[in-house]
């Protein structure tokens, strides 16, 4: 006879999320560019425009392709959403952009009831520097996240009053030579932490890439746009749908037009995602589904996350 | 390829047994991700894993310094509400580089430590299972002892024990069958000096090795706590009332637990059958407890005697009520009975 128990809390269910073959961000823009008003935001958008038509031709006609554009409304907010987000949508019309979706930066830090930022920290396994056995707990500077073995404190002295010999900070994988970077994640300037800009745009192009489960489900799930847009940004969904044909906002790899003002940020999100260890069920997930579609898809991350600086 | 790894059993630190949904409470090491719990044929959870970069010397037998870099994946288990062990492991792999790669190429894979150059895998188990490796290699056992640490110290717990009791250590490495072929013991399980213990064994590598190792230092802790115990009950030199005291944590908390093989998957079962029949774990486990049982009867009969006696100096005939008469009657010798009584007051004083 053949007989079967299971208990359901024994079992893990992680869902799967639609997946576009890629994921293309619109540029992004600061404060000070919002400010400067609609000229000036169609000015960015015109110059993004022929490279998302690139991406677009190199993924193939038949390819699922998804357009995303991140508002910063974590480290400062401006205006309201029903004033800037149409402005935002109707300046990249003018260039032959279509928005699919449009995200909120605060909802990389928390969307919902989801604490995302730290759901993402308690993934984070830190790049061990040679020596590093297991013995110790893990060298962390607490809020800092670097790619190798810092060198010793400023002004630091060693015992009997002699001052430390400076020793430079040792990149962990350096081919020859070092590029050692050192990433600050977060502050706590009044106790209450803020996250980084980096910080924030790793859990993003995680969100992009569909790599994010809390207890199983995805952590944000596209709202489909209101008729009407709130007047206050913590009203608007986390994630909307602007464009109701779009495709998944998620996908396998993600390319993103940006500035070249971006690339010292974009460097330090490479740093903080090669530092990720995402649930192994859901990178087995997605892997089955690309194999399924005959899509070769890089193991690591950082391979599936590429960038078009302007 | 070689996969070795290191369980820590202990007693959780809190005085009470706990539920299912305080099992969870504790186990919650990483945020977004829920505890797994059993209830059949016993209550057990386990964590998430969780991983540790490393990038160090690996164990050799013979010196040899050799270097590998990747992740121990490390969780921790519940047993019963009331038994708590911390387990690392890693499978080490040959890496097609001779450098350092960038972190993401080892996060791609989780639990694996790429070995450089030309590993011989021979060495690095005979090293491995070293009672005293050097300091600067690979030290999963570390990991388990910190992650143990980490979940006694949950708020969650009172932080008191019932009992006194020593945490074991289980150090394993598993070998590929094809590895060896020089005759040796499929598996061979060695008791340390101390409270440390070895496990060599081979078969076709799967995920549930690690589960089987787990099972096996459970169990091995039990029967070396109840060992403990018994031997601390001084048995045939305390006073009855005494020992009974003693012994009573190992079926307040203990004796229930014992279900070996229960988590363990088909194809690791034949290794439990080797450990029944040689040294047989569950031989000495019933012995042990029938031996508990007897010391705990001996001292309800010597009670039952002493209440007895107790009547009859009061001169009440008539018997209290669910005691068998017989049984008192026979067990009523003036000197034991004396030396009975003592005891027990003796322990009611002390408690």
């Amino acid at each position: 006879m053949r007989s079967a128990f299971t208990e359901e809390t024994a079992e893990r269910r992680v869902e799967s999320t639609p997946l576009s073959h890629v994921s293309i961000e619109l540029g992004h823009l600061y404060m000070e560019d919002y400010a400067k008003g609609f000229e000036h935001i169609r000015a960015q958008f015109r110059l993004v425009a022929p490279w998302v038509e690139t991406v677009r031709s190199s993924v193939g006609g038949k390819a699922r392709v998804s357009t995303c554009f991140l508002i910063d409304d974590y480290f400062s907010q401006f205006g309201s959403p029903d004033a800037v987000v149409p402005m935002v949508i109707a300046a990249a019309g003018e260039t032959g952009l279509t928005i699919d979706y449009l995200a909120r930066e605060a909802g990389c830090a928390r969307s919902g009831e989801v604490d995302v930022a730290r759901l993402v920290l308690d993934r984070i396994v830190a790049d061990p520097a040679p020596g590093t056995n297991g013995a110790r707990p893990p060298l962390v500077k607490s809020g800092w996240l670097c790619n190798g073995r810092r060198g010793p404190e400023a002004g630091g002295f060693e015992a009997m009053g002699a001052e430390a010999q400076w020793h430079p900070p040792v990149q962990n994988a350096a081919r020859r030579h070092s590029i050692f970077v050192d990433v600050e994640l977060w502050d706590e300037p009044d106790g209450a932490r803020v996250w980084s800009c980096p910080y924030l745009a790793s859990v993003w192009q995680l969100m992009r890439l569909g790599l994010l489960r809390d207890h199983g489900k995805p952590v944000v799930r596209p709202v489909p746009a209101a008729e009407t847009l709130p007047s206050d940004w913590e009203t608007l969904p986390s994630l909307v749908q602007l464009n109701p044909k779009a495709q998944p906002f998620s996908a396998y790899r993600t390319a993103s037009v940006l500035p070249s003002r971006f690339l010292p940020v974009e460097l330090a999100v490479r740093t903080i995602l090669s530092q990720v260890a995402v649930d192994p069920e859901v990178l087995h997930q997605v892997a089955g589904r690309a194999h399924g579609e005959r899509l070769q898809l890089a193991d690591e991350l950082v391979d599936r996350v590429s960038y078009v600086f302007l | 390829m070689l996969i070795m790894g290191e369980v820590h059993t202990g007693l959780l630190r809190n005085l009470g047994e706990l539920s299912e949904t305080e099992c969870r409470e504790v186990l919650r090491l990483t945020s977004g991700e829920e505890p797994r719990t059993w209830q059949r044929p016993l209550l057990y959870a386990i964590s998430p894993d969780v991983l540790t970069g490393v990038d160090c010397r690996l164990p050799s037998s013979s010196g040899a310094r050799i270097r590998g870099t990747g992740t121990v994946s490390h969780r921790a288990t519940i047993v019963g509400g009331r038994v708590l062990q911390g387990s690392s492991y890693t499978t080490l792999l040959r890496s097609d580089s001779d450098q350092r790669l960038p972190w993401s190429h080892y996060l791609a894979a989780p639990g694996v430590v790429e070995v450089y150059g030309r590993p011989r895998w021979q060495d690095m188990a005979d090293g491995f299972v070293t009672p005293e490796p050097p300091m600067d290699v690979l030290n999963v056992g570390a990991i388990s002892g910190r992650l143990m640490g980490a979940v006694q110290d949950s708020a969650r717990l009172d932080r008191k024990t019932p009992f006194k009791t020593t945490r074991t250590r289980l150090r394993w490495l598993f070998e590929r069958d094809d590895a060896r072929g020089d005759g040796r013991p499929a598996m061979r399980l060695t008791l340390g000096r101390d409270t440390m213990r070895t496990l060599r064994f081979t078969g076709e590598p799967t995920t549930d090795v690690v589960a089987f190792c787990e099972d096996l230092a459970l169990h091995d802790w039990l029967l070396t706590t109840l060992q403990t115990l018994i031997q601390r009950a001084l048995i045939g030199t305390a006073a009855p009332a005494q020992i009974a005291a003693r012994l009573s944590p190992a079926i307040d908390h203990l004796l229930h637990l014992w279900m070996p093989g229960a988590r363990v998957e088909e194809p690791f079962l034949p290794f439990w059958e080797e450990l029944e029949r040689h040294p047989g774990f569950t031989r000495q486990w019933t012995s042990s407890v029938a031996r508990i049982r007897d010391q705990i009867t001996v001292n309800t009969l010597s009670l039952l005697s002493v209440t007895e006696s107790r009547r009859e100096a009061d001169g009440d005939p008539s018997p209290r009520r669910g005691v068998p008469q017989d049984r008192t009657q026979s067990h009523s010798h003036p000197v034991r009975r004396r030396i009975f009584f003592r005891a027990d007051q003796r322990s009611r004083r002390r408690s």
